[in-house]
């Protein structure tokens, strides 16, 4: 499946899976920064973090990229030892699950190290972590910790949602950025190609307009940007509405008054994303909103999350635990006609879907 | 153990400083100057002054909440120590990490935390980029015996042991975590337990002895030094409270006799000779700090959010 890019298609562009711009972007991150190096549980092993770390520890030596013990707290604090003497660790987690061993080290000390000790020290790293969805990945291989981490200050939070905002986004974080990035990855982008352009132009560590609409703003994270995408298209061509999506894509820093500039445009809003919707990124899209003008809303926003229960196995229950295909686009259209709008949902359920040859393992 | 030797001297000299200036903090206290929880290491000062003597300047030390005596012991500025302690500008961190946060990372003391264990990983993680860049400096952490109860200890050590990474773990075993024993704690002795990780290790239990700690320090960094982690186990006593300035004895979950014991060792205590001749410039010294901690004007609102990357 290819998913169209999403900015403006001067450059010469290029087909790029994000599996290979991590894998793109990691290689050029060594390359350009003496002092970086990428450790993880499985990194330098046949399957490469699915294929994101692939053959770099025969180029760069075991000095640079190396497999390590389970040891997630360890491996972090290690990583921020190393950062406090100069060096850039990348870590990996490839279940965002895992990173939750790692807190102490994240939340107590990375997080806190430049406030704590006045400026006088910084441990810049990029701990990448990856959310599984589909194939029965359970209760503990699924979740989407944004909001938790975003909560803390001193970290940055990015979701790429495309190839294109991991090769404009990680040549801006890696030996760049003075704190500790969380990059949330999502597994069920890894084995997708995108349409990549070389813009003088790109993604920053913050909001951006991903496709541009009058009619109601989506904001969305991660892959549930794709799915606002296909849905956007859908409701384009059935009943003529424009969405305009916001890729918020930097949890921590988001753009907020891009945001409020385009709910005032629209009036609407359709807030998308990969997680539980309690305390998490639709709240605080509403407070932000709230804050700035009350009246911006000329109805009641549509959340789509993840249901209010630790996601089941059965493939059921996992089917109707992630907001569909079919509610993304009825929750779009709802917000512009009304909820008895009578035009029929697509047949194709979620990105699931779309992803179905994948057949494992993980 | 010679009193006029220049070592003894030295040592005992900073240990007194150490000593002097926790007594300071008792007397500030109550006066409210000082708002943040204190550690006191009063009884532990030979195992950080001894520690540190063995050190080079460049190489780092990765410290507990229990910050005072490392920060002075690897030669922090005691103006910045005050200041940092009275939540002022001129404080090592603007005021912002206070008593349980002391860094001094210009001698070589990286941040303190006041997670039980959490920086002990940070020094093997120093010592893996020594490491590779080939430098001839150690890394140390530094942590109580409680600390070796975490997971993340484990994980260090098994980690250092893989890679051969030059860095010293210093247990000081002050035989209490808070109010708890060891030995309700611990079901294995530290010294083996470093061994089953193929790591060289070592009891002194000679904990009052600031010259027995520098030669064992000096010993073991020569071997970590050379390309190998090394555990050493170090002996104390802590003779204040776990946290504030108070005795701690007549809540009854601790003996006074094994204290008095210790105390009667301790060469602060014993050896009054030195105390009294280094005891005058050393008072001057500290209320010079104090001064400066007076002086020094408290972070304002810009400060509140500044450091926040």
């Amino acid at each position: 499946m290819t998913v169209t890019a999403t900015k403006s298609q001067t450059a010469p562009t290029r087909v790029l899976s994000y599996a290979g711009a991590l894998l793109e972007t990691m290689d050029a991150g060594l390359a350009n920064n003496p002092n970086a190096f990428i450790m993880g549980q499985g990194v330098d092993d046949f399957k490469g973090i699915f294929g994101s770390t692939t053959d770099l520890a025969r180029k760069y030596g075991p000095k640079r990229v190396f497999d390590l013990p389970l040891m997630e707290e360890g491996m972090t604090g290690i990583a921020i030892g190393a950062a406090l003497v100069g060096d850039y660790p990348i870590t990996t987690h490839i279940r965002a699950d895992f990173a939750f061993l790692a807190m102490n080290q994240i939340i107590n000390l990375a997080s806190k190290y430049s406030y704590m000790f006045g400026g006088i020290m910084t441990c810049p790293m990029l701990i990448r972590v990856v959310v599984g969805r589909s194939w029965g990945q359970g209760a503990q291989h699924s979740q989407s910790p944004q909001s938790t981490f975003a909560h803390y200050p001193g970290l940055t939070v990015v979701m790429p949602s495309t190839s294109q905002a991991i090769v404009d986004m990680y040549p801006q974080i890696i030996g760049r950025h003075p704190g500790p990035v969380v990059s949330i990855e999502h597994r069920l982008l890894y084995n997708l190609d995108f349409s990549v352009s070389a813009s003088s132009k790109p993604i920053p560590l913050t909001s951006y307009v991903a496709r541009e609409g009058r009619d109601v703003t989506v904001v969305a994270t991660s892959v549930m940007v794709l799915e606002a995408m296909r849905a956007a298209q859908y409701v384009h061509e059935t009943a003529g509405i424009e969405a305009e999506i916001i890729d918020l894509n930097s949890i921590s820093h988001p753009d907020w008054d891009l945001v409020a500039a385009s709910v005032r445009k629209t009036g609407r809003l359709v807030i998308a994303d990969t997680s539980w919707l309690e305390y998490g990124v639709a709240a605080e899209v509403c407070r932000q909103l709230m804050l700035r003008d009350p009246g911006l809303l000329k109805a009641p926003p549509a959340m789509l999350g993840m249901a209010s229960a630790p996601c089941p196995t059965a493939k059921s229950l996992e089917d109707i635990y992630y907001p569909s295909q079919h509610e993304t686009v009825d929750a779009i259209l709802t917000q512009v006609k009304g909820a008895r709008h009578g035009i029929a949902l697509p047949t194709e359920k979620s990105m699931t879907e779309g992803y179905k040859r994948f057949r494992g393992p993980f | 153990m010679i009193p006029n030797d220049e070592l003894y001297r030295r040592l005992f000299r900073t240990s007194l400083l150490i000593r002097l200036v926790e007594e300071r903090i008792i007397d500030l206290y109550p006066s409210d100057r000082i708002q943040s929880p204190v550690h006191l290491s009063i009884g532990q000062e030979a195992v950080a002054v001894g520690v540190c003597d063995a050190l080079r300047p460049d190489d780092l030390v990765f410290a507990t909440y229990r910050s005072h005596g490392f920060y002075i012991a690897k030669g922090g500025n005691l103006d910045a120590m005050f200041a940092e302690l009275y939540g002022r500008m001129g404080g090592v961190s603007k005021g912002k990490a206070g008593s349980m946060h002391l860094s001094a990372p210009d001698v070589g003391l990286m941040g303190s935390s006041a997670v039980v264990a959490s920086s002990i990983p940070h020094a093997v993680g120093a010592a893996l980029s020594f490491k590779r860049r080939g430098t001839s400096q150690i890394a140390m952490a530094v942590f109580g015996d409680g600390a070796t109860e975490e997971g993340v200890y484990h994980e260090s050590l098994n980690f250092a042991a893989l890679m051969k990474v030059p860095v010293l773990f210093i247990c000081e075993d002050n035989g209490l975590a808070v109010h708890s024993y060891r030995h309700v704690r611990q079901s294995y002795n530290l010294v083996k337990h470093a061994a089953t990780f193929g790591i060289a290790s070592r009891r002194l239990d000679e904990g009052w002895d600031m010259l027995a700690v520098r030669q064992a320090t000096l010993e073991a960094a020569e071997r970590v030094r050379a390309g190998e982690p090394f555990v050493l186990e170090i002996a104390t006593a802590r003779y204040k409270e776990h946290v504030g300035v108070g005795d701690d004895f007549h809540f009854g979950y601790r003996g006074q006799k094994e204290i008095d014991e210790w105390k009667a060792r301790d060469p602060l205590l014993t050896d009054k000779t030195l105390l009294e001749a280094l005891r005058p410039e050393i008072e001057r010294e500290i209320e010079k700090a104090v001064a400066f901690a007076e002086s020094s004007p408290a972070p304002g609102r810009s400060e509140l959010l500044t450091d926040v990357i």
